[in-house]
Formats: structure tokens, sequence, C-alpha cells
């Protein structure tokens, strides 16, 4: 336990002492999400919502509900990506001197949950300025997650990539995902969107966001993906540790 | 000593043989453009046509996704040209190269990034839709690419770490992309002060077979000299420094 938070501490204060990072880490969602309330135009449109069917909308709550979940995708997988890059050589010779790889796992993924918690809690604080949504605490869950399953993608692309491919894979996934293949602006989602990582997380977001209910299996569904996805990694990240 | 023009070429050469040592980085190049140019298109082509749009939101999405590609591409290289090599090019610096020309053996390297991802991103796009003026569509791909690099070479000269540097430029390559996808529609002046605002435009005007608007030109041309100023002038002051900001 100690080892766990000793490193933890270590990872912490390395991001206290790049006071840049966390500068990015809230400014840049809340640039995201006031940049396009901003800029998106008032009106209404029709919007497939998983639990209630076709409502009219504001388009500046639609977009603002898919922003968030898509900035924290964006942050968890760059997280996770660089946490995996630069956290690999150093982890390996804890584990060579006598830490316990379950320790360090336990503070790397601790440390991508910070990430994703701060950048998220920041994207739903701003997007509160313009629409709160109907059901706040389900809607953060729904944003932790979309975060989180990216953050466990990012670990797992920084093991299997060098650090521009999975850069590409960062900066494209999350987009075509969340964005475009999820929207429910969409008259139709391809037929890959429901095995997406972006796919329960929106729909629990667009439920939150606009109805009085969240369809359950939406949520395990979600919480699922993640757990799947945090296990591979997890197990991807210990077997690196153990190997080396 | 060595002349200006044998630096540049030395340079150049280094930065490319790094660039191909590994061979993923060049499968990326030419692999991603597919990828992305057909997903994008087939996602944008469920989305029902929107006043906002001027094309089929199929075609469009083809189109946005080409311009994606071709832009972010070659502003990932010019990110990790400068972030990367920061310490190279100080102990360059301390053995005689001028920075101005470390600057342009790194620019053109991302030049031909540029170049190599237009020319398979154009390809791609002319096997899901017409365009009008493929030589105008190739230059105006390239331009954007190489637009992009700059905007990555900036943000890699001022912030000091790869992650932060990552993390800006996807947050300013994905809401630039968002803005100019035909999804929204607005007036705000915000929107033309993003990289792709002008080159979007010329780019499907391009594709459609129109005249190019020459204040849409001019605007690109501007934004382009503006950038490169920039660019040129905090990497010469700050590279090697830990970065403005670091």
């Amino acid at each position: 336990m100690s080892q766990t938070r000793t490193t933890l501490e270590m990872g912490l204060r390395e991001y206290a002492r790049t006071p840049v990072l966390l500068a990015l880490l809230v400014f840049l969602p809340a640039y995201v999400i006031l940049f396009f309330t901003r800029v998106v135009p008032e009106r209404t449109v029709p919007v497939d919502v998983p639990g209630a069917g076709m409502l009219a909308v504001g388009l500046k709550p639609t977009v603002a509900a898919l922003m968030t979940p898509m900035v924290a995708a964006l942050i968890g997988g760059i997280a996770g990506l660089f946490l995996m890059q630069s956290a690999r050589d150093v982890d390996s010779r804890l584990v060579v001197v006598g830490a316990a790889p379950r320790a360090i796992l336990f503070a790397r993924f601790g440390l991508l949950g910070f990430a994703t918690l701060l950048a998220s809690a920041v994207a739903v604080a701003v997007m509160s300025l313009t629409y709160v949504p109907d059901q706040l605490a389900p809607f953060v869950a729904a944003t932790v997650v979309s975060g989180l399953t990216y953050g466990a993608l990012g670990v797992l692309a920084g093991l299997v990539l060098n650090r521009l491919a999975g850069v590409y894979l960062m900066m494209f996934g999350p987009f075509l995902d969340i964005f475009l293949a999820q929207s429910p602006l969409s008259e139709g989602a391809p037929a890959v969107a429901p095995y997406l990582p972006g796919h329960y997380t929106v729909e629990m977001a667009f439920d939150a966001a606009f109805t009085a209910g969240v369809d359950l299996a939406t949520v395990a569904g979600g919480l699922v993906y993640l757990a799947v996805v945090a296990a591979v990694a997890w197990a991807a990240f210990s077997r690196t540790l153990r190997s080396t | 000593m060595m002349s200006t023009a044998v630096r540049l070429r030395v340079g150049l050469s280094a930065t490319l043989r790094e660039f191909l040592r590994e061979p993923l980085n060049v499968a990326l190049l030419v692999v991603l453009p597919p990828v992305v140019i057909t997903s994008y298109g087939s996602m944008m082509g469920a989305f029902p046509r929107l006043h906002s749009m001027d094309a089929a939101p199929g075609t469009l999405g083809a189109l946005n996704g080409t311009l994606f590609v071709a832009t972010f591409l070659p502003g990932v290289i010019g990110l990790f040209q400068v972030i990367s090599a920061r310490s190279a090019d100080e102990r360059l610096a301390v053995c005689g190269f001028q920075r101005p020309v470390m600057f342009t053996s790194r620019l053109l390297a991302v030049v031909a990034a540029s170049v190599l991802t237009a020319a398979v991103s154009l390809a791609v796009l002319a096997t899901r839709t017409d365009v009008a003026d493929p030589a105008v569509g190739f230059t105006l791909l390239a331009f954007v690419g190489v637009l992009y690099g700059l905007v990555g070479m900036l943000v890699g000269a001022v912030l000091p770490r790869e992650l932060e540097g990552s993390l800006v430029l996807i947050f300013l390559a994905d809401v630039d992309e968002l803005m100019s996808s035909g999804l929204f529609r607005t007036d705000s002046v915000l929107v033309e002060l993003l990289p792709m605002h002008y080159p979007h435009e010329l780019f499907q005007s391009a594709v459609g077979g129109e005249t190019l608007a020459t204040g849409t030109v001019v605007a690109s041309l501007g934004y382009a000299a503006a950038l490169f100023a920039l660019a040129l002038g905090v990497y010469t002051l700050v590279a090697g420094e830990g970065g403005v900001l670091g």
C-alpha cells in the first residue's frame, strides 16, 4: 500500500512540477466547450435520444452534451498514451529494485484517473454554464467513463505503438467514434458504431442530459466495456513490467 | 565551413532518415488517409442534409476527411520534429548551425510529408467523388499540410514536452475540423482565426470546379506567411531553452 502511495505521489508531484500540464488539463476542456457553446447557432434540431426517441433539442446543448464526453476521451487517451510511453522504462527499473508490479499498476492507473477526473470535472462545470443536464450525476459518470475507457485504450496504444502512431490514433479515434459514429444528429448509426468505445457513454450522456431516466442496460454496457478494456490494459502493462 | 545549402541538405537528410528508420511512420502516411477518408465519408453519409451543408453529407464527409488527414499528419510530424530534436538542435547550434537553417531543414521534412500525404489523400478522395481540378486540389492539400506543420512546429517550440504539445495540437485540430465540417454554420469571427477556415473553402471550390475566390486565397497566404514568421521567430528565440512555458 505504501509503495502504491509513494509511486502515485511521485506521479502527482511530477504533474505538479509541470504547471503547464495542469493548466492544460483545465484550460483545454474549458476552451473547447466554451468555444462551441459560443459559436454554434441558437436553433433547435431533431435529436435521437436513446431513452426517449426523437426530441427537439437546442443545438448548443446537443453539441455540449456530445463534446463533453469527447473532451474527456481526448484527455484520457492522450494521458494514457504518454503515461505508458514515459513510465515504461522507469517502472521496469522500479520492479528490478523490488517494487511490487501491482503497486506500480495501481499508482499509474490512479494517475490516469486523476487526469481524467480533473478534465471531466472542468468539462461538465463549463458545460453547466450553458446547459445543466437533467441528471447531473449520471452525466458526470458518463463523461468519466468515456475518459477512462479511452485512457485504458491510450495505455494499450502506448504499449504497442510508437508515439507518432499513438497520437494519430488518439487524434482520429475519439473524433470519428464520438462525434461522427455516435452522433444523435445522424439518421442511422454505422454498423460498427455499437462496438466502438464511445457507444454506451454517449447514450448514457444523452439520456442523462435530456431525459429523466438512464437505461440501466446502457450503464452496465458502458461499465463492462470499461472493465474489459481496463483489464486488458492492466494485463498488458503488467506483462511489460515482468518481462523487462 | 559548410555552405547553407549543404547544411540544409544534411539537416533534411538526417531528419528524413530518422523518420524512415521506423517503417510504421511511413506506413501510417499511406494507410491512414484511406481509413480516415472512407470512415469520415461513410459516417457523415448517415447525417441528414443540414442547411449548413454545401454538398451531400457523404461527399462533404469524404472531403472533410481528406483535409483532416492531409492536415494533421504533417501537423503531428512538425510537432515531434521540434520537440524530440530540441537538445540535438541545441548541440548543432553550438557547432555553428544557424537556427533559421535548422528550422528550414525541419520544415522541409514537413513539406515532404505534406506532399506525400496530399498525393495519397487526393487519390483516395478521387475514388469517392469527382475532383474537378486535381492539380489545384493537390496544391491546396499540400499547402494545408505545411500550414499545420508550422502550427505543430510552433506548438513544439513553445511547449516543453510531447504530452503537452500533443494535447494542444489535438484539441486545436479537432476543433478546427469540427468547425469546418459543415455540420454547423456560424457567423462568429472566432472561426476565421482557425488555420483551416480559408483553405477549407478553397479546397471545396477546387473539388467542385469553382473559381477560387481571390480574397480567400490572399487570406490563406497571409495566414501562412504570418504563421511562418511566428514559428520561425519563436523557434529561433526559444528552441533549446526548454520552451517559452517550460
